[in-house]
């Protein structure tokens, strides 16, 4: 059972920062640990009852409450279309991209970064296994993608995919789901899918929380100042390590809608901080600490409110939103063309 | 992550004034931009900085005799296609160092044409630093010093060539950017410096943020 301490590295090898609340997290586990025990046994008698993961409204619920670590590789697969992607592409697809030569540029730029990604993570260290998995996945994904080649970012999100499935294959097929399905085109050459994106979530504060889309107005600050790092990150580095991942969770079984409902969580919860913030520097500040607190940590909570105190956010409010700001985007750039020609 | 214990600077009695500067950092990836930040702001260097996605905010206050500077610092992603997002960070700012590493030429290209874009696009008056950075590795230099110095003069640039690894030079880079901005104290942008004047008043004078 539980002990009352905790390791200075947690299960997915991350070290846990200096401040790290350990009261809090112990008081969070000891609860959470039963929950646990609890779900896996419930999802082990799911899954004997609908083995193919068939998407209905109870295995929406379960994916909601937290997929067990041991299955969440088997059930993230299942359920966000890898099966679809391989049919369509062919099961060898992996090992033929791994063998197809990339942009030197792209290269150079990934051979960089992998060392750079969660250099802290003790199962990332210099020249480990899994540095060289890293690469030779994000290589496969740019052979195979040339569109997006590599974006910074994506060697988080591979990497953490790695961490949780230890199995490269299955690694490049979860990455291509998310830039290829799930995602709309944040990690292409010009990122006009993230910039989208983060328009429509501003907008989407200003009609749910409309004195904190004034306030971050007042003082100037643009939301794609602290939230580009949510949205192409995925949270990643971003909150909790347990939540990043109860988050995932949902983003592959319900789609890129769920990011939108993170990112209001946190402002809903940490409203009346950011509004008392006076200017940009004390709202980076408390944007920068307010991730690492109590309630993000505690991700059972955060995850169940984040979906009943929202309120409802149905994809197609966000496409609509999407196409809308594609549209005035446009327009404002033919306006620009026009006026410089 | 370690603890936020700001190195305290040498002399830190109570300041008379404090200036408030935003200034951000660009220039190609790896560089080591959000390694001279961290040197600079906590002292540290990590062999493998992760690389930054978005931007990075962080504060260090540095003393100028009874002036105290408060840098907010900006650092942003290197890659060319975080390109159309660093007008927002450069909005406002007072202050940019651009970093180039010395043994990379094209990184020093790169260099010169985000000097350009801010000498357009960012705050009139702003006061640009390069930096070559990497001076530990100066045995495998392809930059030369000259090169750089005689194109920072020509373009009004502070230069100077710093080692996050070894902190040669970084402390000092800063000091010599919060010398040259104005800290006169009749005026106070709350919003530092936020939105820049176009056309008329070109080169009108920065506003500083003393209370």
């Amino acid at each position: 059972m539980t002990t009352s301490t905790f390791s200075k590295t947690d299960e997915y090898g991350f070290v846990r920062p200096d401040d790290f609340d350990y009261v809090e997290y112990e008081k969070f586990m000891s609860v959470y640990l039963n929950l646990l025990t609890n779900y896996s046994m419930k999802w082990v008698r799911l899954l004997l009852n609908n083995s193919q993961m068939k998407r209905n409204a109870k295995l929406k619920k379960f994916v909601r409450t937290g997929i067990p670590l041991v299955l969440r590789a088997r059930v993230w697969t299942s359920v966000s279309g890898v099966q679809k992607l391989k049919d369509r592409y062919g099961p060898d697809m992996y090992k033929q991209m791994l063998r197809k030569p990339i942009n030197e540029d792209i290269r150079n730029i990934i051979t960089v970064d992998v060392p750079r990604t969660y250099p802290d993570n003790i199962f990332f260290h210099p020249n480990s296994e899994n540095q060289k998995t890293l690469f030779r996945i994000l290589c496969a994904f740019a052979a195979c993608n040339p569109e997006v080649g590599y974006c910074q970012g994506l060697n988080y999100i591979a990497g953490l995919l790695l961490l949780i499935t230890k199995n490269e294959e299955s690694c490049f097929w979860l990455l291509r789901v998310l830039v290829e399905n799930i995602l709309p085109d944040y990690y292409s050459k010009t990122m006009d899918g993230v910039i989208v994106d983060i328009e429509v979530f501003s907008r989407l504060v200003k009609k749910k929380f409309p004195e904190v889309s004034q306030h971050m107005n007042d003082l100037d600050m643009p939301w794609a100042l602290v939230a580009t790092k949510w949205f192409i990150c995925l949270f990643s580095e971003v909150l909790p390590i347990e939540t990043t991942l109860r988050v995932w969770d949902c983003l592959f079984y319900e789609g890129s809608k769920v990011i939108f409902r993170v990112g209001l969580m946190l402002v809903k919860h940490y409203k009346k901080e950011l509004l008392e913030c006076e200017d940009i520097a004390s709202l980076a500040e408390c944007f920068k600490s307010i991730v690492q607190r109590p309630f993000p940590l505690n991700c059972h909570i955060f995850i169940k409110q984040m979906f009943t105190e929202i309120g409802s956010l149905p994809m197609s409010l966000i496409n609509d939103l999407r196409r809308q700001v594609s549209a005035e985007r446009d327009a404002d750039k033919s306006t620009y063309k026009n006026r410089k020609g | 992550m370690a603890n936020r214990a700001v190195p305290q600077r040498p002399n830190g009695q109570t300041p008379g004034k404090i200036c408030q500067f935003k200034l951000v950092l660009l220039g190609e990836s790896s560089v080591g931009k959000s390694s001279l930040v961290l040197r600079f702001v906590k002292g540290q260097f990590h062999e493998y900085q992760e690389s930054t996605i978005g931007a990075a905010f962080l504060t260090q206050t540095i003393h100028l005799n009874d002036v105290a500077v408060k840098f907010e610092i900006w650092d942003t992603a290197g890659q060319e296609r975080y390109h159309s997002l660093a007008p927002m960070y450069y909005r406002g700012a007072q202050a940019a160092i651009v970093v180039y590493d010395i043994t990379n030429q094209d990184t020093f290209e790169r260099a010169k044409n985000w000097v350009k874009e801010l000498q357009r696009q960012a705050t009139p008056g702003i006061v640009i630093a390069l930096a070559g950075n990497k001076l530990d590795l100066n045995t495998m230099r392809s930059v030369q010093t000259d090169e750089s110095q005689t194109y920072a003069y020509e373009n009004g640039l502070l230069f100077m060539e710093t080692s996050a690894k070894t902190s040669a030079n970084v402390t000092e880079i800063f000091k010599a950017i919060a010398e040259k901005l104005p800290k006169n104290e009749t005026t106070n942008t709350a919003g530092q410096g936020r939105r820049l004047v176009e056309s008329e008043g070109a080169n009108k004078s920065l506003s500083s943020c003393c209370k």
